[in-house]
């Protein structure tokens, strides 16, 4: 019985290839679009993602999101030093200055102030050079895409010259960091230094990255803080989900992209469910035939099914490689790193497009069910 | 053919796929610092930032008085005995001004020796001689004067002639009593008032002298501690401001012991207990921690002072400040700045 289910379904191969394809292309569509929108999205947490040995950010009580910053004070690092569960607590500068290449070409540029001593939070992808580096004066450390801005399709090369707020300052190491939101470059420098770049304001500590000591679990050290300091407390997925929530909220993208994403899903769905759907009635006289000689309606059930698991699995492989394909040809572009195909996306699409294929098998057997057999034998 | 391509095709599709997605998800590692930052060395424990100071505190030389330094013979890092010269101010005009006292001096000095020796020895001759002359003329009127007297008839001489002798022994007298006098205050010498303001004289001008030496000695700037130089900001040739200055001109310090000034934030200053045990680890190396021994705490909070050494920066906060001791033998400085860990009491909720 399988195999005769098998040969209706490869009988005629224009539906044959039509229903894979149409899944394929909803497939891809989905994923696609679903992958490059998280993509997007996580780009505006990449300084939070980028630090990867602290794992709670403290900040001002009133802080939206990571972009806006208003600064501690410089005693309220010792106060949380002072509060029992914190290992260690470090200060982090978070902000803008720009930077003016040799031939004078300027850009903004995402400017983070790490600790001087212990150099925590930096980015430990290095493409080239020495992170360590840092600790001579007036270096910094730049990302990719800030060089190749700089010095465009020039080879890697340490301690060629910036100028960062009339100060002229030399790369010590080229990093590979996760792309800001609009992808401007990002400068690394120690905590003292980049104050001086930014020149003087009273207050100037962004942020405090601290840990918990080991055992204590996050949550409760970051209420701790809160509470004793009047602080704002969060770990690092928190702070870059609401960092992620503020973009969701106060821009356009989800809007546009989540249309995108539920037409997708829609014609996916009508396409595919619909071309599944006419295959079957097409092929009813066939399976009142099979009824006819005595095939239980159980048996022909399992046998649309198979049809459908069938046409989605091939489907949906075709259709999600195209996406994993799309992405393997983008990794290599600087301005679209971060956008990859997520396991939970692969997941996910492969949980819609086989549940279209199984509602539309769904509707189909319905038609089968009721049908009389006799009907074979009509004109 | 197709028929069986599509399904093999989709094999290879979903292992390409799934191959591909392990492969561009970055592995998410939590990494360790670079270097470790200092860490938590109580269960409760209060945070702090200290900077190293000499055990004397940091003393900031100033001067009484300005001038163009002439001579440094010290460095930077010299140790000092109390009291050894540190640098020399500019001195040529009291120098000048010291000659003309001590010429003062001598003038008065001599002035007094004069008076003190007088009488001059040649002067008593002369004086003598005319109290013998006027002796003599004395001797020879008197006799004259009995001459005249023995005579007994009165007719035998004139009356005029015995008054004019007889006055002649008056004036004689007279004279010799003059002379006589005279030796006397010759031989008497100087009147004891003359003496008296000459002396005097002689110490204003000796006083007068001993105020330019101890202005000069200002100018000599010594050492009030043995110490350490700490920072030597004066260099021959540059004036010198007196009173307290922004940039002291030195710094100096007993740094034998070194103590560590800690600031605790006024909000966590309830939580501090005095006597409390502490570590201090500092800033590039927190691996390495120094237990601190408590010294004393300043009653006073204070504005805090921000490391950065700007003076325009505004206040914040107020801080609480201890005064903890070092271990000996620590290669670290005066004015490194350390961060510690105080033990704390028991944190209420």
């Amino acid at each position: 019985m399988h195999f005769v289910a098998w040969q209706m379904l490869t009988g005629d191969r224009a539906k044959y290839l039509g229903l894979i394809f149409a899944i394929a292309f909803s497939t891809f569509l989905m994923s696609h679009q679903v992958s490059i929108f998280c993509g997007l999205m996580s780009r505006t947490a990449s300084q939070i993602d980028d630090v990867r040995d602290a794992s709670i950010w403290v900040m001002d009580a009133k802080t939206l999101y990571l972009d806006e910053v208003k600064a501690l004070t410089d005693q309220d690092l010792y106060r949380i030093r002072g509060i029992s569960g914190v290992e260690w607590a470090v200060p982090l500068f978070k902000g803008a200055s720009r930077a003016k290449g040799p031939d004078g070409h300027f850009r903004a540029v995402i400017l983070m102030g790490h600790d001087d001593s212990t150099l925590t939070g930096i980015p430990r992808r290095i493409v080239h050079g020495d992170i360590t580096r840092l600790r001579e004066p007036e270096s910094i450390a730049i990302d990719q895409v800030g060089y190749e801005f700089f010095f465009p399709g020039q080879p890697y090369q340490l301690n060629r010259s910036l100028d960062l707020n009339d100060r002229t300052v030399r790369i010590v190491a080229i990093v590979d960091s996760n792309a800001p939101f609009v992808n401007l470059p990002v400068v690394y420098t120690r905590y003292t230094q980049a104050l001086n770049f930014v020149g003087r304001e009273r207050n100037q500590m962004s942020f405090v990255l601290a840990k918990a000591i080991p055992g204590l679990p996050e949550g409760e050290l970051t209420g701790r803080i809160a509470d004793r300091t009047g602080l704002k407390a969060l770990t690092s997925s928190q702070f870059g989900w609401e960092t992620i929530w503020y973009y969701m909220e106060h821009t356009g993208i989800p809007i546009n992209f989540g249309i995108t994403v539920i037409i997708a899903l829609i014609v996916g769905t009508v396409v595919a469910g619909q071309t599944f759907y006419l295959f079957t009635i097409e092929n009813l006289k066939q399976f009142g035939a099979l009824k006819a000689i005595g095939v239980s309606d159980l048996r022909i059930v399992g046998m649309i099914l198979m049809q459908a698991l069938i046409v989605g699995a091939i489907g949906y492989g075709l259709g999600i490689s195209m996406t994993a394909i799309f992405f393997e040809t983008t990794q290599s572009n600087l301005d679209l790193r971060g956008f990859r195909l997520l396991p939970i996306v692969m997941q996910g699409t492969a949980a819609t497009v086989f549940l279209i294929v199984f509602l539309a098998s769904a509707f189909s057997v319905r038609r089968v069910i009721v049908l009389e057999p006799a009907v074979v034998f009509r004109g | 053919m197709l028929k069986y391509l599509m399904p093999v095709l989709a094999v290879f599709a979903l292992a390409f796929s799934l191959y591909s997605v392990r492969r561009m998800t970055p592995s998410v590692v939590l990494a360790q610092p670079p270097s470790p930052p200092p860490a938590a060395a109580y269960p409760n424990q209060l945070g702090a930032v200290g900077l190293i100071e000499a055990s004397s505190e940091n003393i900031a030389l100033s001067l009484p008085v300005s001038g163009l330094v002439t001579r440094v013979p010290v460095t930077a890092g010299d140790a000092v005995r109390k009291g050894q010269l540190l640098f020399s101010l500019d001195d040529r005009d009291l120098r000048a001004e010291l000659a003309l006292r001590q010429s003062a001096v001598a003038l008065a000095q001599a002035k007094l020796i004069r008076l003190e020796s007088s009488p001059r020895p040649e002067e008593i001759p002369p004086a003598q001689a005319r109290v013998d002359e006027a002796k003599a003329q004395l001797e020879d009127a008197s006799l004259q004067l009995r001459l005249i007297e023995s005579v007994k008839d009165p007719r035998a001489i004139r009356q005029e002639d015995l008054l004019r002798r007889r006055r002649g022994v008056e004036q004689a007298q007279a004279r010799l009593a003059q002379a006589q006098s005279s030796l006397a205050l010759l031989q008497a010498g100087a009147w004891r008032p003359d003496l008296d303001i000459a002396r005097a004289e002689l110490k204003q001008a000796q006083a007068q002298v001993d105020r330019i030496l101890a202005d000069l000695a200002r100018l000599q700037v010594t050492s009030p501690i043995g110490g350490v130089i700490l920072q030597c900001k004066i260099r021959p040739g540059e004036y010198a401001q007196a009173g307290v200055l922004a940039q002291p001109l030195m710094l100096l310090g007993q740094t034998a012991t070194l103590h560590l000034r800690a600031d605790i934030d006024e909000k966590d200053a309830s939580r501090f207990t005095a006597g409390a045990p502490a570590t201090g680890s500092v800033r590039g190396d927190a691996a390495k921690t120094f237990p601190l021994t408590f010294v004393r705490l300043e009653p006073y909070v204070i504005p805090k002072r921000n490391l950065s050494g700007d003076a325009t920066e505004r206040v914040d906060t107020r801080v609480l400040q201890v005064i903890y001791r070092l271990p000996a033998n620590t290669a670290l400085y005066a004015g490194q700045q350390m961060d510690l860990s105080i033990q704390a009491a028991q944190e209420t909720r």
